[in-house]
């Protein structure tokens, strides 16, 4: 079935050519705003906590902004490769759209595997999800941006090969654009975290 | 609509894949089948909870007993306020949005018919994962609103495991409630009818768009409080364990956060079915539609700023007990508004005492009584006095049961032709109202006075010689009578389901589109999509000398979505993932997951095409018209 | 239906306008920007330490903002609900850090 549609029969924005597409948009649109609501809670928690530190490292003593700046600029350009992405796949390049998928998720890769090697460090150091309230808030808000980005991950790159199957249509268009969608809103949260919890921990109190 | 379904799947006719018996409830995404599911669980879980209340009103009917004592008691007082939240009001409230509001706007289906399977199957593995906890050990008993400390308070033999069940129970449940609020927001802001403009569409179909609102902004801030409890609980963790310093406080507020809206996300359908009834039943429109929309965004809006009113004993201090006082007290002002528009309503009407109106009616008075009483607990000095006592209890279960209770047994008696092509009975009805109704005050009434005598909440007994004997006497007779009620409504029930199919297009002489096809509604709902030319659709062609609406397309094939087992067997891994958690197996937790995102990997790697419904097949249908 | 077959076709002459790489490129360099601007902020330590934390949050937001209509294209039309949706999910969730930081940290 995907075979029949040309890329010239494609409507300029395939996203939103269906209901069913509008639907999805408006849909993952509302799910981002309970996912505002979810992690403005664990920032809350995160905020009532951060100095409950009986014994073992304080925040300032342990984060190590240098590592915090490469996972930065690492998701920072994904977001920018998932534009692409979606850039392309409106001018029906769809080729070009899986190529710039394929590299936000090899950018995903890499911040995960900075914060997981960041993790293991801090709990050589003593920093442990049970130590402290800080840890327990800490690892809970942190590690669930990570499995949000572990989860995009998984998801982008089943899209990517469905892609090859099923081709560039307005039943796979809308699927591109939400997960980019997901996407960017993981690179915002990432914003408050590195503000919040790496900035703010630095800082001190 | 359905020619743009048409185009999109470049008009591929798939032979319909057609299930029967079980296997069609299993499978099916019809909104209208999901429904009576939410409907059939939802009073099952009713049903359980009151059973529960029974007991209790029993253990407390004379001083000293000692039937149901210490935890057994905690169960008991902890299921009951819990089932009847999330697992009967929160279902039964969904069987009304499934019922009824994709016909009120003209819609064909919601927006996500197999999402709006898995809410109802993810609903239902959490019910009955908590439910199974009575024989495993005993049922969680730290309160409905499970407050850390003591909700975080592991069995070091590590035989009792109800709090887990509570927490596993919540989130599994709460997913689905999410994702279904999410479908109808999209459903209602995306599907309605040519014509039918925001401020065309009925009461009902408003406040379950204010109530989806609240249900998408509200319940992620009891997963995030049920995560928090279940990773102390869990892998130990410190959110709420002050050695390690974790704060107890924080559970307060988030499930309030959480806990708010949700009385609210319960009422709001409530006030819509209110409103349908009354003017349906007084012959006359709504008055003061536009207020009354007002009123329930305003009454929406502000939900989420009073959530601090059930912490005002915590110690947060005077200036933060007094804003919240401040905009609690500010949200009688538009339910305010609702009361007198009902009443307006009723003035001067042709008011037919109908079942369903007598319950609506009975609903106004008993309301009042519960809101001026949340005035009252809404002034910090005095609820001091309050708080904890039966003076709360009184308060919420004159909303909970006046409020919501009665308006969704006048929503059953007025849309039930609709769901089954039955009239219920009148007459059984009437002695099902009035048994409910009396029994209703009896046992709330008096409560309002333990409550000022000091008698406390969730204790299991109290001393003779204290004047309480009288007041608990009353009120578990109330409670009998209750039950009493329900089982006249069981057998309407029964008496009505053996006869033959009665019910015409529109038995009360309806405003809205529901009334403008047949009952039951068919498969696809409208077999042309109508044209919405005012407020009121159908009373508005009515009052034009019209027998039915305008069409707003030609007759043409009507795509369908495809029906499906993956929503059961997606609710069917969490549900097994639930039990591995509470008892610490993580292998079979992983097993459940695993279950489940395989199913979500075929619901994506296998696009459902659907089939169409063609149009010869719809003018075979007996409820077609030409 | 037929409304927005209407609308696809004229979004095709608008598209151009805002598709281009020019906006999202410029995105990524503010956004690094600001980014450089909070860790500089933080590192140079001279700083009271308040000043610091309202300075590094207003960056944050800034960037969110940027990348928020840029990048998730709220700014084109159609997107009514999805802004009124994420701006009320942000209230409320400014709503649960405002009392967490009020009652509990501060």
């Amino acid at each position: 079935m995907a075979q029949t549609h040309g890329v010239a029969a494609l409507p300029a924005e395939p996203e939103k050519a269906t209901l069913e597409g509008k639907n999805k948009l408006l849909a993952f649109w509302t799910f981002l705003g309970a996912e505002c609501v979810l992690f403005g809670c664990l920032f809350a928690t995160f905020m009532a906590l951060r100095n409950q530190v009986p014994d073992g490292p304080t925040a300032q003593e342990l984060f190590d902004l240098k590592t915090v700046g490469w996972s930065t600029f690492l998701l920072l350009t994904s977001s920018l490769t998932s534009v692409f992405a979606i850039m392309n796949m409106h001018k029906g390049k769809h080729g070009a759209t899986q190529l710039w998928l394929a590299v936000t998720v090899l950018l995903g890769l890499g911040f995960l595997i900075l914060e997981i090697d960041e993790f293991t460090h801090y709990v050589h150091e003593g920093h442990k999800f049970t130590s402290s309230a800080f840890g327990t808030s800490f690892y809970t808000l942190v590690g669930c941006h990570g499995a949000h980005v572990t989860f995009g991950i998984i998801w982008i790159t089943t899209l990517i090969l469905q892609g090859f199957k099923k081709g560039l249509t307005v039943v796979t268009a809308p699927k591109y654009y939400v997960a980019a969608l997901y996407w960017h809103f993981v690179d915002l949260v990432w914003v408050f975290i590195f503000t919040v919890v790496y900035l703010m921990g630095k800082v001190g109190h | 609509m359905a020619n743009a379904h048409a185009h999109a799947h470049a008009a591929v006719h798939h032979e319909p894949k057609r299930y029967t018996g079980l296997m069609d409830w299993l499978t099916t995404v019809d909104h209208k089948k999901i429904g009576i599911l939410y409907l059939i669980a939802g009073g099952f879980f009713f049903l359980i909870g009151g059973l529960e209340a029974i007991l209790i009103r029993t253990q407390l009917m004379y001083p000293d007993q000692k039937i149901f004592v210490g935890d057994t008691f905690n169960q008991l007082t902890t299921m009951h306020g819990t089932t009847m939240i999330f697992f009967a009001a929160m279902p039964l409230l969904f069987a009304f949005m499934n019922a009824v509001v994709p016909l009120q706007i003209g819609a064909r289906d919601v927006a996500f018919p197999f999402v709006n399977a898995l809410g109802f199957w993810l609903f239902f593995a959490g019910g009955v994962l908590m439910n199974t906890s009575w024989f495993l050990g005993g049922a969680p008993d730290a309160g409905w609103t499970a407050y850390a400390p003591l909700s975080s308070i592991i069995d070091p033999d590590g035989k009792f495991h109800g709090v887990d069940f509570y927490v596993l129970g919540l989130q599994i449940a709460g997913i689905g409630t999410l994702i279904g609020g999410i479908n109808f927001l999209v459903t209602i802001i995306n599907m309605r009818a040519p014509g039918m403009t925001f401020m065309r569409m009925p009461l009902f179909t408003w406040t379950v768009f204010v109530t989806s609102i609240l249900i998408t902004f509200a319940f992620p801030a009891i997963t995030v409080a049920l995560i928090e409890l279940m990773f102390d609980r869990l892998f130990h963790g410190a959110f709420f364990e002050a050695s390690r310093g974790g704060n107890n406080v924080l559970w307060e507020h988030l499930f309030w956060i959480f806990g708010h809206p949700e009385v609210y996300i319960l009422i709001m359908p409530a006030f819509g079915i209110i409103s349908e009834v009354v003017s349906t039943f007084s012959k006359k429109r709504l008055f003061g539609y536009s207020s009354m929309v007002f009123a329930t965004v305003l009454i929406g809006f502000l939900s989420f700023m009073v959530w601090v009113h059930h912490m005002f004993t915590t110690g947060i201090g005077a200036v933060g007990n007094s804003i919240f006082a401040i905009a609690t007290m500010a949200i009688a002002v538009p339910t305010g508004v609702k009361i007198f528009n009902w009443l307006f309503t009723l003035w001067g009407g042709n008011i037919r005492f109908t079942v369903a109106n007598l319950f609506a009616t009975a609903f106004i008075p008993t309301f009042v009584m519960g809101g001026v009483t949340g005035v009252m607990l809404a002034v910090p000095a005095a609820d001091f006095q309050y708080h904890d006592t039966y003076f709360v209890v009184a308060h919420f279960h004159y909303v909970i049961v006046g409020g919501l209770i009665l308006s969704v047994f006048a929503g059953l008696y007025y849309w039930w032709p609709k769901m089954f092509g039955r009239m219920l009975s009148e007459g059984l009805g009437k002695v099902h109202f009035w048994l409910f109704f009396i029994g209703f005050h009896l046992t709330f009434f008096p409560q309002h006075f333990l409550g000022l005598m000091g008698l406390p909440r969730r204790y299991f007994t109290y001393m003779p010689g204290f004047g309480l004997e009288t007041g608990n006497f009353i009120s578990t007779i109330g409670a009998f009578l209750q039950g009493l009620g329900m089982i006249v409504f069981l057998i309407n029930i029964i008496v009505t389901a053996r006869k033959q199919k009665d019910a015409g297009n529109d038995p009360w002489d309806g405003f809205t589109l529901e009334w403008t096809i047949p009952s039951p509604a068919p498969e696809y709902n409208f077999k042309q999509t109508p044209l919405v030319r005012g407020l009121d659709a159908f009373w508005k062609e009515k009052m034009a000398g019209n027998k039915e609406m305008t069409p707003a397309e030609p007759i043409g094939p009507i795509h369908m979505p495809s029906p499906s087992i993956l929503p059961f067997v997606m609710s069917l891994g969490l549900f097994i993932s639930g039990y591995g958690f509470i008892y610490h197996h993580y292998i079979v937790s992983g097993a459940g997951l695993v279950i489940t995102i395989i199913s979500m990997f075929l619901r994506s790697l296998f696009d459902d095409h659907g089939w169409h419904i063609e149009p010869e097949e719809l003018e075979e249908h007996k409820g077609g018209k030409a | 239906m037929s409304e927005h077959t209407h609308e696809a076709v004229s979004d095709e002459s608008k598209r151009h306008k805002h598709e281009g790489p020019r906006n999202h490129n410029l995105t990524y360099i503010v956004s690094a920007l600001l980014t450089i601007f909070a860790f500089a902020a933080v590192l140079y330590g001279q700083l009271d330490r308040t000043f610091i934390i309202l300075f590094i949050v207003v960056l944050g937001l800034i960037q969110a903002v940027f990348q928020l209509f840029f990048w998730m294209h709220a700014k084109e039309k159609g997107h009514f609900f999805p802004v009124i949706g994420i701006a009320f999910g942000f209230f409320i969730a400014l709503t649960a850090v405002a009392a967490a930081v009020w009652w509990m940290w501060w």
